[in-house]
C-alpha cells in the first residue's frame, strides 16, 4: 500500500518527474509510459481507491436509473419506429386518471401538511413553554423515530383503528359523519402520524432557542407578550415554521407505501400509486410512468430547494 | 395561572394519544380476537413457509446492505476529509439527493433500466445481468437501492463523527506503524466514531425491515410485501406480524437515535460535566 500522505493529484507527480524543464516541447510522447505514470499512480492512490466503491454504487443504483428514467420520459416513438425527443408522454398526464392523480396528490399533501403544520407548531410551542429539558429530549427522540414511520404496518394500524370495522370508528360512530378511511380524508388523517412528529422535530429547537434575553429586552423596553411574539418571536420562528410546512408537504407528496397498502390500486388515484400501477403493465404505459416520475422528482426538488433556503435564513439566529 | 400551566399539556397529551391509539388498537386486534386473549394469530409464524422465506430474504438483504453501506461510505468520507476536501460538497449533494427523489421514482428508474436490459433478448449479457440482479433468492438490486436510500441520513452522521476526531493524526500515526489505509479505517477510525456507526447500522436495519415501495414494485417478497399479500385472506395474521415489525423498527430507530446522541461529543461533554459537578459537590459535602 502506498503512503497515506501520497498526493493524488496527477499534476504534482508530473511536475516532480519533469522538474523545472517541463515545457510542452519536452513532454514525453502520448504513448510513452512516462506520460501516463502520473495518471496511473493517481488512480492507484488511496483517495481514489476509497472513493471508488461509493461512486460506483451511486452511479449504478441512483444516477443511471434517474437519468434513464428522464431519457425514456422525453423519448417519443413515432409510428414508423423512429425515436425522437418530445413531450408526448407528458401530454398524456394532462387528462384522465393521471391528471386526477396530480390534483389529488397536491390536494392531499397540501391539506395534510397544513393541518400538521398547525398542530405541530402548537404542540412544539407548548412543549417549549413547559420548559423541561427531560421532556425536550424525550420528544426529540420520539419525533425522530415517528418521522421515519410509515409503510405497511402504519396502514394496517389505521385500518384496524379507523377502517369500516375499526375500533375507534365504531366507538365514535364515524359512519354517520360520512368519514371514510379509504378516501382523501383517511389519507390526511393517516399522514398526520408521521407529519406532526416531523413538524415538531423541525420547530422545537427554534422555540426552545428563543433566547430569554430577547424576552427580557422586550419587557425592559415596555413590550407585552403579544408585542414580543408579533415583533420578535414569530419573525424569527417563521422560516423554521415555513420550512417545516414545506418539508411536511414533500414527505406527504412522496409517500407511497402506506397509501398503496391502504387504498390499493385504482381506489383513489395519487401520483405514486399511478406510477406503481403503470410499472406493472406492459407497453407504452411504462413511458407514461417515467413521465410521472420525472414530474414527481421535479416537484420534490423544488420543495427541498425552498426548504433549504428557509432553513438557512432561520439558522442565522439560532447560535 | 394554574389552569394556564396545565393547558400547556393539552396539545402534548392529544398528540401522544393520537400516536398511541392506533398501536393499542392493532395490539388489541391481534391478540384479543372476539374479546378473548389468544396468540392464535401468531401461529402463522410456524405454519406459513412463505413468511419464513420472506424473513430470510429480508435478513439477507439487510446484512448485505449494512456491509455494503459501511464498506463504501466510510472510506469515501475518510478520503474526502483527508485528501480531497474540495470534493466534499459534491459528495454531500450526491448523498443527500436520494432524500429528494421519492423511492417510487427510483423504483421507476430501476424498472426502466432492468426492462431495457431484459429486452436485449435471452442469453445476452444485459439480460443475464438483469436476471442476476433480480434473483429472488438474493435480490442485489434491492441491496444497492437500499444503500442509496440510507445515504442521506448516514452521510450526515458519519460526516459529523469524523469531524470530531483528530482524523489526520490517527491515519498518519497508523500509517507510520505500518498499517494500510483500509486497515486504519477499520481498526482505528471506525472504533472512534462508534456513535455515528451505531446510528448508521441501526438506521439501515430499520429501513431494510420496513421498506415497501421498491420491494413491491420489483416484485420481491420481503416481509412488508408479504404483509400486504397475505392481508387479503388472513388479515389478523398480517396485523399481528405488522405489530411485531413495527415494534422492531421503532426499537431499532430508538437505539439509533439514542446512540447518536450518547456518543456525540456534546453529549459526552455534558455527561462529563455532570460527573464533575457531582464529585465537587460530594467533596464539598464531605469536607
Amino acid at each position: 500500500m502506498t503512503q497515506a500522505g501520497a498526493a493524488p493529484a496527477p499534476t504534482q507527480s508530473g511536475a516532480e518527474q519533469g522538474g523545472a524543464a517541463a515545457s510542452p516541447a519536452q513532454r514525453p510522447s502520448l504513448f510513452s509510459r512516462a506520460r501516463w505514470q502520473g495518471v496511473g499512480s493517481a488512480l492507484r492512490s488511496p483517495a481514489t481507491l476509497s472513493l471508488l466503491p461509493l461512486s460506483l454504487v451511486l452511479l449504478l443504483f441512483f444516477i443511471v436509473p434517474i437519468v434513464g428514467m428522464a431519457i425514456i420520459a422525453f423519448t417519443v416513438t413515432a409510428e414508423d419506429g423512429s425515436t425522437g425527443v418530445g413531450l408526448d408522454n407528458f401530454m398524456a398526464l394532462t387528462s384522465g386518471s393521471h391528471s386526477a392523480a396530480i390534483v389529488n396528490s397536491v390536494q392531499v399533501s397540501l391539506v395534510g401538511s397544513t393541518i400538521a403544520a398547525v398542530i405541530g407548531t402548537l404542540t412544539s410551542f407548548c412543549i417549549s413553554q413547559i420548559r423541561s429539558e427531560k421532556l425536550d429530549s424525550v420528544v426529540a427522540v420520539f419525533t425522530s423515530v415517528l418521522a421515519n414511520d410509515g409503510g405497511a404496518p402504519l396502514a394496517f394500524s389505521f385500518i384496524v383503528t379507523l377502517g369500516n370495522a375499526g375500533v375507534v370508528y365504531g366507538l365514535l360512530n364515524l359512519g354517520d359523519t360520512g368519514f371514510s378511511l379509504y378516501s382523501w380524508q383517511g389519507l390526511v388523517v393517516m399522514y398526520q402520524y408521521f407529519l406532526i412528529p416531523t413538524m415538531i422535530m423541525v420547530t422545537l429547537p427554534t422555540f426552545v432557542g428563543l433566547r430569554k434575553e430577547w424576552r427580557e429586552a422586550n419587557a425592559a423596553l415596555g413590550g407585552s407578550a403579544p408585542t414580543f411574539w408579533h415583533r420578535v418571536g414569530l419573525p424569527i420562528a417563521m422560516p423554521a415554521l415555513l420550512g417545516g410546512w414545506i418539508l411536511c408537504f414533500g414527505a406527504a407528496f412522496a409517500t407511497h407505501a402506506s397509501a398503496a397498502v391502504l387504498i390499493g390500486a385504482g381506489g383513489y388515484p395519487l401520483i405514486p400509486l399511478n406510477i406503481g400501477a403503470l410499472l406493472g403493465q406492459a407497453g407504452d404505459s411504462q413511458q407514461v410512468a417515467m413521465a410521472l416520475g420525472v414530474t414527481m422528482v421535479a416537484i420534490a426538488v423544488i420543495t427541498l430547494f425552498a426548504f433549504n433556503r428557509l432553513q438557512r435564513r432561520s439558522a442565522r439566529w439560532m447560535h | 395561572m394554574d389552569a394556564l400551566k396545565h393547558s400547556r399539556w393539552v396539545p402534548v397529551a392529544a398528540v401522544a394519544l393520537y400516536v398511541a391509539i392506533p398501536v393499542l388498537c392493532s395490539i388489541y386486534y391481534a391478540v384479543f380476537p372476539g374479546g378473548e386473549f389468544s396468540l392464535r394469530a401468531y401461529s402463522v409464524i410456524t405454519e406459513d413457509a412463505s413468511l419464513a422465506a420472506a424473513a430470510t430474504r429480508t435478513l439477507t438483504i439487510t446484512v448485505l446492505t449494512v456491509i455494503t453501506l459501511v464498506v463504501t461510505l466510510v472510506p469515501a468520507l475518510v478520503a474526502v476529509h483527508l485528501w480531497a476536501p474540495k470534493l466534499r460538497p459534491i459528495l454531500e449533494i450526491l448523498c443527500t439527493l436520494p432524500l429528494v427523489v421519492p423511492p417510487i421514482a427510483i423504483a421507476a428508474g430501476v424498472m426502466a433500466l432492468l426492462g431495457m436490459a431484459a429486452r436485449q433478448g435471452r442469453g445476452s449479457v444485459p439480460n443475464a445481468i438483469s436476471q442476476f440482479l433480480q434473483n429472488p433468492d438474493l435480490p442485489l438490486i434491492l441491496v444497492g437501492t437500499y444503500v442509496v436510500l440510507c445515504l442521506p441520513f448516514t452521510f450526515r452522521s458519519i460526516d459529523a463523527g469524523l469531524r470530531t476526531i483528530p482524523l489526520k493524526a490517527m491515519v498518519e500515526g497508523s500509517a507510520i506503524l505500518g498499517s494500510s489505509t483500509f486497515g486504519t479505517i477499520f481498526r482505528v477510525v471506525i472504533p472512534n466514531i462508534r456513535g455515528s456507526m451505531l446510528f448508521s447500522v441501526f438506521f439501515a436495519v430499520a429501513l431494510c425491515f420496513g421498506e415497501y415501495s421498491l420491494a413491491a414494485t420489483l416484485s420481491q417478497q420481503t416481509i412488508p410485501v408479504w404483509l400486504d399479500d397475505v392481508s387479503s385472506n388472513n388479515f389478523r395474521a398480517s396485523v399481528a406480524i405488522a405489530v411485531l415489525l413495527n415494534m422492531t423498527t421503532w426499537g431499532l430507530l430508538l437505539v439509533a437515535t439514542l446512540s447518536a446522541g450518547r456518543f456525540a461529543p456534546a453529549g459526552r461533554a455534558a455527561r462529563a460535566e455532570k460527573k464533575l459537578q457531582k464529585k465537587t459537590t460530594q467533596k464539598a459535602l464531605a469536607s
